[in-house]
């Protein structure tokens, strides 16, 4: 088997994510009343990431092959897809009769959600059980998308009064940065198979697994380092640009509070005569 | 400005208080300013003897085959050269520049803990001063300001330099912490009304994101030390090639620190530029809110990037490839800072004042050291580059061309303020341009070195083609460098004695340091002016075109913290990076277990739970005690913490016998490395604890002798945080010590 034919062969149409995308839809439309924002993009998003994580050949790959791809299918569900989903929901207009819409979620508990997530399924035993075992499986990639909504919920929930200000904000996602950094720095720098030993010697299906380690190089150590890496650097990443909007929403921020929004496009323009104007008188 | 209303209290009062004069005055001072000028001499003293170190190395290579230096002089002049400079003369300055400013900038009278403040400038002169008192024993520490494992372990440098390099460190490094921990609390409770975090000038900015960069970088750096002087001197193996130990444990390690410490020498010099060029261009800095959040970009990222230091060390492709990438990242955030910087020079009416020639100067030499920098995050460039005269030219140009012209930016800037007399602009100028041309004569041409294979830290090289001529060009940059110091030396001389006084405000600034009188009175304002947006005098002299967008009465709601509390947390999570490192490095060396005991075979963890099951109570019972103290019920209060004591004790006890089990079966700090990173981790615990337990008794003396009378003081709170965190630390250490045995 080449490449060209196991990446068109190792998709799966598993009707449970199919069947999940459309409900999602159906939902999502039906609650706007098909009339959509800018912001379904970020929803339309979401689920195409969903959709691909879980039936690409990524998925074939991570369920017992490559501890790499796994990593990726890992992040991607506990990180991009919550965060699509929540930025593709619109506003609300809380209704004050109905106290759960401005239930706001404690700040460690998003915290902590977020960041078990990532150590507690890369513990051996449950990382070995998630990866041979079909429930598990399920529960772990439900329990990925529902961790990581709670995550960025008191960040980037529908209701400003539910979100934390930003710069607590900025602790939030630096805290957590760097504690999937310790994380990910020990699973690098680990002994291949440490962490997941299925990975070193997958339950093979003639041929793919000559594919992956000969033609594609994927040794086992190499495998881990790429998956440790991952979650260290570019899964710092996604955190990095979490600061970087909250900033950008705290210096937004400062037109609507005093009351100036409309300026943003001329403030620096009327300043600039009367400054050379003051030069000029010296 | 000062025809603001002066207010009364505050001057009246100092009126009846003695003048502050003489030498006792100066060494027994609190006052912020005074403070900052200690600083900055102390560092100008301590950057003639890293310069003249710097020019000895130059003036052995300035030919080829020299013997002017022997072998092992060279090496410690290049240790100390290093270390002199990153820890004696750049942090230090810079952390003069903002201790003289930030509290003047953000209209506070002082920082937020002044004794705090002077303690921390003491353990610089203390810390300086034994890293060169090695001299005095026989030899500095040679194995580079990096120190090396295992070239710095005994077997390979058994002096005692080494080990002063260490404990000055450790000064310094405590020093360096308790300024930023103390920057970064004045600058969340001391700023003035309508002064609010978006507002601040960019130099306070970046002040306050590097102090976190510091909290977390310097502690890392403490920990490495720790287990090398453990290494040094109790005979443990972290960091030599024996029985597990990992010499690139120490370079990882280091560099974790490393590479935070370049941002932590480069972010102040930022916001030195983007204070002076928006003046000296007379528009306001372009893209603030850029500015800042570049800023933070930068420090977050630093700390993801210190592998490119370790290219050559051989980490594999696959990390070398993840790290190439997050290292030109960081190029994105700097250019951004660099792009601001030009545009808003763009279209201003430039005065090119030594200030601003410096500042420009600035620009254009770190742009040359970060495209350096950018060269070296390709992996295989800097396979061939690494260790040769182009690394010593690219990081010169960052740190020289770089940081130290933007802090003569800011000294020419400042002075006035300071001092109340201007510089010399002739003298200044004179100075400006000798620096540019020694500067680039001495490092740009060790780019070519480089190029031509030339190794650093090597005391003499072979007479190839091309290598003399260009040495020696070099030297001559560096004396051209440093006449152009002596000059600064003496403008600054001719203008204490002969300067033109200062006005006010000499450069029509906007910031508020400039609403005083230079130099300040010892309480800084009579009154601060009304603060409604990012340039307050811009606002005062201009009340027809404020900056349009901040002009608002009523600042929005930033709610100042408690600063005691505010410390505590700040320090806690200073702590919190220490014990990271340490918990890392037991992890690390558990994952290939030698000979010899192990973690299951010498831990009793029944009887450790037992004794943690107190450390854990002890967190209820001291919150039981802040209850009471809020209900002012003294006895509750006193009661709960007796108990607290008494468990913390009984925990210590506990570790003790788990202690002099493992002495009894032979398992000591030197045994394997199980034993040394287990005994490190929990002993640097029960030293916590103890220092928790001395806190606690002294706040249960104070409230048993009726100190606490009036139920304010937040001592008990502020130490009842840290017990908290003493117990959460327990928390981490007992489940990766004890608990992952029972999986």
């Amino acid at each position: 088997m080449n490449t060209k034919q196991y990446l068109l062969s190792a998709w799966n149409w598993s009707p449970a994510v199919i069947g999940a995308c459309v409900a999602a839809s159906a939902a999502y439309a039906a609650a706007l009343r098909f009339r959509f924002p800018a912001r379904s993009w970020y929803f339309i998003g979401a689920l195409a990431v969903f959709f691909l994580t879980l039936t690409s050949p990524l998925n074939a790959l991570a369920g017992g092959y490559l501890f790499s791809a796994h990593m990726l299918q890992h992040m991607l569900l506990l990180l991009i897809v919550p965060l699509l989903l929540l930025l593709g929901l619109p506003a609300i207009n809380a209704n004050p009769a109905r106290r759960w819409q401005g239930f706001r979620l404690p700040t460690l508990f998003g915290w902590m959600a977020g960041v078990s997530a990532m150590w507690v399924w890369h513990e051996r035993t449950l990382c070995e059980l998630a990866t041979r075992t079909e429930t598990v499986r399920i529960v772990q990639i439900i329990s990925l998308l529902a961790l990581g909504t709670v995550f960025w919920w008191p960040l980037f929930g529908p209701q400003a009064r539910q979100r934390i200000s930003p710069l607590t904000g900025v602790v939030y996602l630096f805290s957590a940065c760097i504690t999937c950094s310790v994380l990910g720095i020990l699973i690098t720098f680990s002994p291949a198979g440490s962490v997941c030993p299925i990975y070193l010697h997958p339950p093979d299906q003639p041929g793919i697994l000559s594919l992956i380690r000969h033609d594609w190089g994927f040794t086992p150590a190499k495998d881990q380092q790429i998956g440790g890496l991952l979650m260290w650097l570019p899964g710092c990443g996604i955190y990095l640009a979490g600061v970087m909007a909250m900033l950008a929403r705290w210096y937004g921020a400062v037109e609507t509070d005093e009351g100036a929004a409309t300026q943003s496009t001329q403030e620096e323009r009327p300043q600039l005569v009367p400054a050379r104007a003051t030069a000029r008188k010296q | 400005m000062n025809s603001t209303s002066a207010t009364i209290s505050p001057v009246t009062v100092l009126a009846g208080a003695p003048a502050e004069r003489g030498l006792l005055s100066w060494v027994a001072t609190v006052d912020h300013k005074r403070i900052g000028i200690l600083y900055l001499v102390t560092t100008f003293g301590f950057f003639l003897v890293g310069g003249v170190e710097a020019l000895l190395i130059r003036l052995q290579l300035a030919v080829p085959n020299n013997t002017f230096l022997k072998p092992e002089t060279f090496n410690q002049l290049f240790t100390m050269h290093g270390t002199t400079m990153i820890f004696l003369v750049v942090m230090p300055a810079l952390i003069g520049f903002a201790n003289y400013f930030v509290p003047l900038m953000i209209g506070a009278r002082d920082m937020a803990f002044p004794r705090l403040n002077t303690m921390s400038y003491w353990l610089l002169i203390f810390g300086g001063l034994l890293l060169h008192f090695s001299v005095l024993t026989g030899a500095a520490p040679a194995a580079g300001w990096f120190s090396y494992a295992p070239l710095s372990e005994t077997p390979f440098s058994s002096s005692t330099g080494l080990d002063y390099w260490i404990m000055a460190l450790l000064i310094l490094g405590v020093g360096s912490v308790a300024g930023a921990i103390n920057m970064i609390v004045t600058i969340l409770t001391l700023r003035a009304p309508g002064m609010t975090l978006r507002r601040v000038p960019l130099f306070v900015w970046m002040i306050f994101i590097n102090s976190f960069l510091i909290i977390a970088a310097i502690p890392v750096l403490n920990a490495a030390i720790v287990m090398l002087l453990i290494d040094r001197q109790l005979e443990a193996h972290f960091f030599l090639g024996i029985q597990g130990g990992s010499p690139l444990l120490w370079q990882h390690f280091f560099w974790t620190f490393g590479h935070p410490e370049v941002y932590i020498m480069a972010l102040p010099a930022f916001g030195m530029i983007s204070e002076v060029i928006p003046v000296f261009s007379r528009k306001p800095i372009f893209g603030y809110s850029f500015v800042a959040a570049s800023t933070v970009a930068i420090a977050l990222l630093s700390f993801g990037v210190w592998a490119h230091h370790m290219f050559t060390v051989g980490l594999g492709h696959t990390a070398d490839l993840f790290f190439a990438a997050a290292s030109m990242a960081i190029a994105v955030p700097t250019g951004v800072k660099v792009f601001n910087w030009i545009a808003t020079m763009w279209g201003g009416s430039i005065r090119f004042t030594t200030a601003m020639c410096f500042a420009i100067a600035f620009i254009i030499q770190f742009v040359v050291g970060g495209l350096s920098g950018i060269t070296f995050a390709v992996a295989p460039v800097d396979w061939q580059m690494h260790n040769t005269y182009y690394l010593v030219a690219h990081f010169h140009y960052v740190l020289f061309g770089g940081t130290l012209f933007g802090m003569l930016a800011g000294l020419y800037y400042w002075f006035p303020k300071m001092s109340g007399r201007l510089l010399s602009e002739k003298l200044g100028k004179w100075q400006f341009w000798l620096a540019v041309l020694g500067f680039n004569l001495t490092f740009f041409v060790q780019h070519l070195l480089g190029f031509m294979g030339m190794p650093r830290q090597v005391y003499t090289y072979p007479d190839l083609p091309g290598w003399g001529a260009v040495n020696l060009l070099s030297t001559i940059g560096a004396f051209i460098l440093g006449f152009s110091m002596l000059l600064l030396g003496a403008n600054i001389l001719w203008s204490l004695l002969r300067g033109q006084p200062a006005t006010d405000n000499p450069w029509d600034a906007w910031t508020l340091e400039w609403a005083t009188t230079s130099p300040p009175p010892a309480h800084n304002f009579q009154s601060v002016p009304p603060i409604r947006g990012r340039r307050p005098l811009w606002d005062l002299a201009h009340p027809s075109q404020t900056d349009a967008k901040n002009a608002t009465a009523t600042p929005p709601g930033e709610s100042a913290p408690e600063k005691n509390k505010a410390l505590m947390i700040v320090f806690i999570v200073s702590e919190g990076f220490f014990f990271l490192m340490l918990v890392i490095a037991y992890l690390y060396f558990g994952r290939t277990p030698g000979a010899g005991p192990t973690a299951a075979s010498s831990l009793n963890v029944g009887r450790t739970a037992l004794f943690t099951i107190c450390l854990f109570a002890s967190s209820f019972t001291v919150w039981r005690a802040e209850r009471g103290f809020k209900r002012k019920d003294r006895a509750a209060m006193n009661g709960w913490l007796a108990v607290t004591v008494l468990l913390g004790a009984v925990f210590l006890t506990g570790q003790a016998t788990e202690y002099w089990g493992m002495f009894e079966r032979g398992v000591t700090v030197n045994t394997n490395l199980f034993a040394s990173s287990f005994f490190t981790l929990t002993g640097f615990h029960g030293l916590h604890v103890c220092i928790g337990l001395i806190a606690l008794l002294i706040v249960l003396g104070l409230t048993r002798r009726g100190e606490a009378r009036d139920f304010q003081s937040p001592a008990l709170a502020t130490v009842g945080l840290y017990w908290h965190f003493v117990d959460g630390v327990w928390v981490v250490v007992f489940s990766v010590i004890y608990l992952r045995l029972l999986l």
